[in-house]
């Protein structure tokens, strides 16, 4: 089945209606979960093979979910430290091993003599039991990698010195299947049709934490596993001085979530992401409560309009993150002649999004121009792109669009209107 | 409740015999310095957030939202991608290259290299259960707000009650408790679903399945309340009174949990709770027995296997639970929270109405 969108962004035009592929497969409307799982193990197994690494240790939440594919509820940050999934792939096994406080999320999807009780990594007394537990699935003498290190693991260890898995991983991350990009598409449409949802309900006098209750109810309700991060209504200020203090001088978003009554005409920069089979999402969008955009904050969505259009034609297989950075600035006149660029000063103007919400490829980061240079766009590599446009005095705004490179450009996997703000045609 | 959780940390770290602490955990960040955060899920790659060099608190916050007045600006250092920019920012603080014992509750390469360059010479200690240990007794500040996590939770339950009846699912549950916390303010943790169908065990990730009449569903709410949880677990039978099997399993699980409950006294051990869990005719959990609650789940974990050793010390907060199946019942879930104290355990459950 070729991707299509029913209700086509006018931003998007005609990349949005034609075929996309990536490596000459349509991305499926639904996931094969199976197929997915197959081809997302083949490629880990490539990076091991090619990186000469004989088993690799993964403690990361998002790393196990992306090697086992099991199904896990989202982990406040206390318990992934305290409880976690913990995964052993070997290069001997096609099936990774999970040792898991949440089994019944892999009943189905590994065999069952793979799924093992928790391996408790972050703590010291479990340091025998992680060295026997390494000693009966791995040889002395493979070269191991993790993604992480605990104390306790570096106890189980010993000598031996793992190497950076870490890397292994964001390498075969980097690239997304057709079915991880079907399921990134598919958390998108839960947040964005959860998000259509509140905003009928955006007017002066409601609460942010209205907002909040009303959207998570509703993601559980299309079928999101968890949320990944606290929803961001966050009213903006109109002068930079207004708003909270930085380090940078710059905008200072996103903040903690607060309780404001909601005014007529406040501008409300939204985030939201929740998670689908693993896979995360990102909604960014510029509302204002109860009145239509003046002609000032029309005009700053058009010069939002024109990065993100900008961005977008830079976007195709052999491009590099510095020629996307380039060609924001160049469309935004204005930021380029006050020598600054049209995004927020600790972000970017883009970055992937898989089982982590913001991933590699990242690009306009303090990492700087020669990183962005060296990032080459290859067909399969998400792209959030998230410009901000900021006039002190105004104020500001900022949406986000997700896009994957394809086999000769580029195809949108979100899909929202820019209400209350109108696109140019 | 700030100054007071310093304090404590403060003192540890002279016991300890550490001049100064780097810390990671989004819990040990919160616990220290107090500064509100943004909720995210997941485990993160240890790395810097906040150096503690004498009284001196530094934070990676790119802006003064939600960071306490008594952190001056100067203290605060940008979000950044670039490793140099972070090892320049850490090398940066001031008082740390002076520093000869440094704590710290993580490791990575990545941060080895940046505290040779910060602090050349300076030794490295895994103060992991420095941190634990301080955090585990609570003050009467925290208490306070575990108590009122805990009232959360209680309300969380008969939210759950009320909607529970035969076609309801437990993603429905999820849903409509996902609702009602955020409109107050709370969080729901979900690394356990919030309400579980238990005839075939004990799962952990959310089913569109509906309840039926007459069968036993464990509802578990765990709230995040003002940065402390509470956390409370019943089970009920879906629009039915407990038939003959599930009065008695009710009966047998209660009773064992209230022995365990009853052993928590400062000087036991995780390992007395696990006996008396067992001697009360508890089974394999598959789950921990007990383990810390303040800023999210804390040490000590008992049960899988660990914790037999730890020591119960007055003034710690315990979730503590038990968990029963019989094939022709189902299965029965409670928990309850539970202070230690020198007079005894108080349980910090709040049932509501029921």
């Amino acid at each position: 089945m070729t991707a299509t969108f029913s209700d086509v962004r006018v931003m998007f035009g005609e990349a949005a209606s034609r075929p996309a592929t990536i490596g000459g497969e349509a991305i499926p409307d639904e996931p094969d979960l199976g197929r997915l799982r197959h081809e997302r193990s083949a490629r880990l197994r490539h990076q091991l093979n090619s990186a000469g690494i004989d088993a690799l240790l993964v403690l990361g939440t998002s790393n196990v979910q992306y090697v086992t594919g099991a199904a896990m509820p989202s982990v406040d940050a206390s318990r992934a430290c305290l409880l976690r999934p913990v995964a052993l792939v070997t290069a001997g096994d096609r099936a990774p091993h999970l040792f898991t406080p949440y089994p019944d999320g892999a009943a189905g999807r590994l065999p069952t003599d793979h799924i093992h009780p928790p391996l408790l990594v972050d703590l010291d007394e479990a340091a025998p039991a992680i060295a026997a537990t390494l000693a009966e699935h791995i040889d002395a003498t493979a070269s191991l990698a993790t993604d992480e290190v605990t104390p306790p693991l570096l106890a189980a260890l010993g000598d031996r010195e793992p190497a950076n898995g870490a890397s292994v991983l964001h390498s075969a991350r980097l690239r997304k299947t057709v079915d991880e990009l079907a399921c990134t598409r598919a958390s998108q449409r839960i947040n964005e049709r959860a998000m259509a949802e509140v905003h009928k309900h955006l007017h002066a006098g409601v609460r942010q934490r209205e907002l909040t209750a009303r959207f998570v109810g509703r993601v559980f309700d299309h079928g999101a596993s968890g949320v990944g991060i606290d929803t961001i209504w966050q009213v903006m200020p109109t002068h930079r001085s207004a708003g909270p203090w930085t380090v940078h001088g710059d905008v200072a978003y996103p903040t903690p979530p607060g309780d404001r009554v909601l005014e007529a005409g406040d501008v409300l920069w939204v985030d939201s992401g929740i998670l689908y089979e693993g896979y995360a999402s990102d909604f960014g969008r510029t509302w204002i409560v109860d009145q239509e955009p003046t002609e000032e904050q029309q005009s700053q969505f058009d010069r939002w309009a024109a990065v993100m259009r900008g961005a977008l034609a830079a976007v195709r297989p052999g491009a590099t993150g510095a020629d996307v950075c380039a060609a924001a600035r160049n469309a935004d006149p204005t930021s380029l002649d006050a020598g600054t660029s049209p995004w927020l000063d600790h972000f970017y103007v883009g970055h992937g999004v898989g089982v982590d919400p913001a991933e590699m490829p990242l690009l306009g980061t303090d990492l700087g121009p020669e990183f962005d240079a060296s990032v080459v766009l290859t067909p399969g590599m998400v792209l959030v792109l998230e410009p901000v446009i900021w006039q002190d005095g105004i104020g500001g705004y900022r949406s986000e669009d997700i896009v994957v490179v394809t086999d000769d450009g580029w195809f949108p996997l979100s899909d929202h209107t820019y209400a209350p703000f109108t696109e140019p045609a | 409740m700030i100054a007071g959780r310093r304090k404590r940390l403060w003192e540890a770290m002279d016991d300890a015999g550490l001049d100064a602490l780097v810390l990671g955990r989004p819990a040990n960040v919160a616990y220290a310095s107090g500064a509100t955060a943004l909720w995210t899920a997941g485990s993160r790659p240890f790395a810097p957030s906040c150096v503690i060099v004498g009284d001196d608190i530094h934070l990676l916050s790119t802006w003064d939202e939600g960071i306490p007045d008594d952190i001056p600006h100067d203290h605060l250092f940008g979000l950044s991608w670039n490793p140099a920019v972070v090892a320049a920012d850490v090398a940066a603080i001031p008082g740390l290259a002076d520093a000869h014992r440094i704590g710290t509750d993580g490791t990575s390469a990545g941060f080895r290299r940046i505290a040779e360059r910060a602090a050349p010479g300076a030794e490295l200690v895994d103060a992991r259960s420095v941190l634990d240990r301080t955090r585990a007794v609570k003050t009467a500040a925290e208490l306070s707000a575990v108590r009122r996590a805990c009232c959360r939770a209680g309300e969380a339950l008969d939210l759950l009650r009320a909607a529970l009846t035969s076609g309801t699912s437990e993603r429905d549950l999820l849903s409509t408790l996902a609702a009602a916390t955020a409109e107050v303010g709370a969080t729901v943790i979900t690394d356990e679903v919030v309400a579980r169908r238990t005839a075939s065990g004990l799962h952990h990730v959310v089913t569109d399945v509906p309840a039926r009449r007459g069968e036993l569903v464990a509802l578990s709410p765990t709230l995040r309340v003002d940065g402390y949880d509470g956390t409370v677990a019943r089970t009920v039978v879906v629009d039915a009174e407990p038939g003959e099997a599930a009065a008695a399993l009710r009966a047998r699980c209660r009773a064992a949990l209230d022995e365990v409950i009853a052993r928590c006294r400062p000087g036991a051990t995780g390992r007395d709770l696990l006996d008396t869990w067992a001697g009360a005719g508890g089974g394999d959990l598959g789950v921990p027995l007990a383990h810390g609650l303040g800023i999210g789940a804390e040490w000590p974990l008992i049960g899988l296997g660990v914790g037999g050793a730890d020591r119960l010390d007055a003034g710690m907060v315990l979730a503590v639970q038990g968990w029963m199946h019989a094939p022709e019942a189902g299965g029965w879930l409670e928990r309850d929270v539970v202070h230690v104290t020198d007079d005894g355990p108080r349980t910090l459950t709040r049932e509501g109405s029921a």
